[in-house]
């Protein structure tokens, strides 16, 4: 991968949340950049790019919030939620977050099907962050990574 | 009309339907197909006159569908609606035989914008 590809930001991190979420998520409540950047979190989705670029773009919220994700995407109430439909809901919302993050990536490169898993289950091991951020919805709490695995950008980091 | 709507996110196929409602094409038929093999079978069985994939789905993809097609010589109109829109995607499914690639996240107006020429 060329040492000088310009990589996402967090607000590109930012403007794409608020596309999604106003696209499909959109109940009368703001997605908003959040100003507590440590948010809690039960479960990961994400989605692997392999290619000119190597890494994984990550969804993490808690149970709760996923509920009301998947509430708002099937036009159902919270409660009638069930786990394969919360897997479908947040997955999908990897599954464009990660697609359009692709788009801003070196390429030619692949994009996997979602992966939706309890947090304690996911780790993403010899990566390095490349922005993050963390937006609030329904006073629900989501964290939005992309990660790479690019020897490089872990050298740089441990430069740094 | 009927529309063939192939995606393997039930979620997002509901989202397409909702969206096709919202765009003003809610009169016409839907069918829906939870994968590429599946949507292959039902465009045989049911020969929709729109199908809108998706690109990215398990065992067979949007693009292996669209090359299915159009090798059994099989014109329906044909468009992409996937997260990923990268410039070598779109000259890919152009290549294929698609009409058009709507990028995830959408709106109805997009959806007019793309079908109304089809399906009006």
């Amino acid at each position: 991968m060329s040492d000088q590809a310009v990589l996402p930001t967090t607000n590109d991190l930012e403007d794409i949340a608020g596309q999604v979420w106003a696209a499909f998520l959109d109940d009368g409540h703001e997605v908003v950049p959040s100003e507590d950047q440590q948010a809690p979190f039960d479960l990961s989705a994400s989605v692997a790019i392999m290619g000119a670029f190597e890494g994984h773009v990550i969804v993490q919220c808690t149970t709760q919030a996923s509920r009301d994700v998947a509430s708002v995407l099937f036009e159902m109430p919270t409660e009638e939620v069930s786990e394969a439909e919360i897997g479908d809901a947040l997955g999908e919302l990897a599954n464009v977050l990660g697609g359009n993050l692709k788009s801003m990536l070196p390429g030619p490169s692949t994009m996997s099907l979602p992966r939706v898993a309890e947090t304690t289950h996911e780790h993403w091991p010899s990566t390095v962050e490349i922005c993050r951020t963390v937006v609030t919805w329904r006073d629900e709490q989501f964290t939005l990574l992309l990660l790479s695995s690019d020897q490089q950008h872990r050298l740089e980091r441990d430069v740094a | 009309m009927k529309i063939l709507v192939a995606d393997d996110s039930r979620v997002m196929r509901q989202i397409v339907i909702r969206t096709l409602r919202q765009a003003g094409f809610g009169d016409h038929d839907i069918v829906e197909a939870p994968d590429g093999a599946a949507a292959h079978s039902a465009i045989g069985e049911e020969k929709p006159d729109l199908v809108l994939s998706d690109w990215n789905m398990p065992g067979m993809t949007g693009i292996e569908l669209l090359r299915a097609v159009r090798g059994a010589g099989n014109n329906v109109p044909f468009g992409f609606v996937t997260s990923e829109t990268s410039d070598e995607m779109r000259r890919t499914a152009e290549a294929g035989g698609a009409l058009f690639l709507i990028a995830k996240p959408f709106t109805a107006e997009m959806f007019r914008d793309n079908l109304s020429s089809i399906l009006d």
